[in-house]
């Protein structure tokens, strides 16, 4: 049984006389050069697939580079973008140090935004502003943890992998948002799109004096450094790591797998409800339909772009949101659809997962 | 008609796009490659269906034509997970957001556009059987083709020998290997045409079901298909019960409302992933003892724990 006839050919000199071609090249390069050339492919195939729509890729990349990077103030709207998607990256993050695959960011943004306007919903001004907010911050951080917490449990319990039930939980937390602000906590005094009213003046993460950069910059920035201290330093964030490398061996030597599964997975949804706090309190306000659209996946991508280490995760929410900014310009400059940008993004991470690392194909 | 009828004969119909793709994901899983892009791939197939239809006038040639799309970005994500060794999925989601943005980049100009749609046809006699006959033989012709391809299909996976060799593969890959087959191509092939299933499933939706073109009209049909598959534990006529119970869900929202129910909307919409997060719990353990073991290594790493 344990004879397995290996058909293919060991690397050797007959590869090797095949001088400098792109293989070779590419098989050379490491580290950040080859995540670079990743990106570069990317970047020109992308310009071929606008090239084919009618546009010029020469212009196109030129607009889009300027309208994002030229002014601080246009640098400061990228840390705005970033920050929910920080928070959702780092809700990808924590269970995935675990082995758990959580897809589910959008939904528990959604949930953490609904939470939050609920309080201030229900408080009105009754409390002081600032209490108000703390008050919201929690909520939305427990309600996240929560919606999280439905699939781990489903997980443990049931054995329905989790990969499917956060996915299907973004659609039911999305309906849950639209029976809200269509219905239960519509503004009466709204007009055309229907939404909720918008948050008091003091229920509002306060602005950082750089553009409409909020406080929940700080926040998010603030998670991914606990995030990354706890890995390092605690015992939970080291039995993590045991349990995502072998369940099996850390369950016979004693640790509680399900409990740890099932916090990793709760302390994402906290973060991610986080995310969709500080979205709702520092840049939307309101609850309205289009409130949160993709961040929760968007940042699910930049975890994997940044192979679930802190650091990184946190660079790749800043490199996705600026590529998602620059969708602007595609659309006001050179007239296609906002969402085309979502090409660029798959073909930059399709390019950085395959071609990113020397290793890949272990079959 | 009675509410339970419309129901049902709404479920076939509003099913059938979901049973495609996951018909297609079953292949693909059978080989032991997740595929979370079955979205992209209904996607794809929904705009090239619908594109092809609307430019010739053939709604058959738009199903032809869904197919090659949702094949060739299943041939992506097979490229990425098979060839270069990236995660599952991960790529599947990658993949979903490369339909997302190709469908809206090249689809604006049929958003507005009219393309034919297939009409329901009566079966002669097996029509005019009582209840089952209105419910499942007044559908379109891409429902009875499906009634088809479900037997078609169990066949193939476990009577023939391109079916063991699929099963091999998913399952025990180092069999296929020590009998000198590789398993890689029988991979490739498995996902791709997995991924011409949800294309053509796309095509369902766009020709027959809503008969027009919007961005994001898949609105999670594709992972719903994922999670059908998985309840059904990838065999074809539980897929196919499977997707008509997602249909069903979907058909009780508007059957409810044209009879004056005063149930909110967005209440009602939730229902088909709510029923399905609900199978997946009731049938949910028996399941995971039957999947694959190529694939346990994707899914579930701790699951027995």
């Amino acid at each position: 049984m344990t004879a397995v006839i290996v058909e293919q050919v060991p690397p050797g000199p007959v590869l090797e006389a095949r001088s400098t071609t792109a293989r070779d090249l590419a098989g050379r390069l490491t580290g950040p050069a080859r995540v670079l050339a990743a990106i570069v492919g990317a970047l020109v195939l992308f310009g071929v697939v606008i090239a084919i729509k009618g546009a010029n890729p020469f212009s196109a990349y030129k607009d889009m580079f300027t309208s994002t990077f030229t002014s601080w103030d246009s640098i400061g709207g990228i840390m705005v973008r970033a920050t929910p998607i920080m928070l959702a990256a780092l809700a990808v993050t924590v269970p995935a140090r675990a082995g758990l695959i959580n897809v589910g960011g959008e939904g528990q943004m959604l949930i953490g935004g609904i939470a939050g306007m609920g309080v201030s919903l229900g408080l009105g001004d009754s409390l002081p502003g600032p209490v108000t907010l703390v008050l919201m911050v929690l909520a939305a951080a427990s309600a996240g943890a929560a919606w999280a917490a439905i699939a781990a449990l489903l997980r443990q319990f049931v054995g329905i992998s989790e990969a499917v039930t956060t996915l299907l939980l973004n659609y039911v937390a999305l309906d849950l948002m639209f029976f809200l602000i269509y219905d239960r906590w519509k503004d009466p005094h709204g007009s055309g799109q229907p939404a909720t009213r918008a948050l008091l003046a003091d229920q509002r993460l306060p602005l950082l004096g750089w553009g409409r950069v909020h406080a929940g910059l700080l926040i998010a920035i603030g998670a991914a450094i606990v995030v990354a201290l706890v890995f390092r330093f605690t015992s939970w964030g080291f039995r993590l790591r045991v349990v995502g490398g072998n369940a099996e061996a850390a369950r016979r030597s004693g640790l509680k797998v399900g409990a740890l599964l099932i916090s990793a997975m709760a302390v994402g949804g906290a973060l991610a409800g986080l995310g969709g706090l500080t979205q709702l309190a520092g840049a939307e306000f309101k609850l309205r339909s289009g409130f949160i659209a993709t961040y929760g996946y968007v940042g699910f991508l930049a975890s994997w772009l940044g192979r679930h280490r802190p650091g990184y995760v946190v660079l790749s929410a800043l490199v996705l949101s600026a590529i998602a900014i620059s969708g602007d310009s595609l659309q006001l400059d050179s007239k296609l659809p906002a969402a085309s940008i979502n090409v660029l993004m798959a073909l930059i991470l399709l390019m950085v997962f395959g071609f990113g690392t020397r290793k890949a194909v272990s079959s | 008609m009675s509410l339970v009828s419309e129901v049902l004969m709404g479920g076939i119909r509003g099913g059938t796009s979901i049973e495609y793709a996951a018909l297609g994901e079953s292949i693909s899983e059978r080989g032991g490659v997740v595929n979370l892009g079955t979205e992209g791939s209904m996607l794809a197939g929904a705009l090239a269906a619908y594109a092809v239809a609307a430019e010739t006038g053939h709604p058959w040639l738009g199903v032809f034509g869904g197919a090659i799309a949702g094949g060739l970005l299943a041939l992506v994500h097979a490229y990425f997970v098979l060839s270069r060794g990236a995660n599952q999925l991960a790529t599947g989601l990658v993949v979903l957001f490369l339909g997302l943005g190709l469908t809206s980049l090249f689809g604006v100009g049929y958003v507005q556009a009219l393309a034919p749609t297939f009409r329901p046809v009566k079966v002669p006699l097996l029509g005019d059987i009582p209840f089952l006959g209105s419910i499942a033989f007044h559908q379109d012709p891409m429902v009875y083709l499906s009634y088809v391809l479900v037997p078609v299909l169990w066949w193939i996976i476990f009577r023939s020998r391109w079916g063991v060799l699929l099963r091999a593969a998913g399952e025990r890959s180092e069999v296929l290997t020590t009998h000198g087959h590789r398993v890689i191509p029988i991979q490739y092939i498995a996902v791709v045409v997995g991924g011409m299933f949800s294309g053509v499933g796309g095509a369902h939706l766009s020709i027959a079901y809503a008969n027009s073109w919007f961005e994001n009209m898949t609105q999670g049909r594709g992972f719903v298909a994922v999670a059908v598959v998985m309840f059904a534990a990838r065999q074809p006529f539980k897929v196919a019960a499977g997707a008509y119970l997602f249909g069903a869900a979907l058909a009780l929202s508007p059957a409810l409302q044209a009879r004056g129910y005063g149930i909110n909307q967005f209440a009602l919409d939730a229902v088909p992933y709510v029923v399905t997060i609900l199978v997946l719990i009731v049938l949910g353990r028996r399941r995971a003892a039957e999947i694959p073991e190529g694939l346990s290594k994707v899914f579930e790493q701790s699951l027995s724990v």
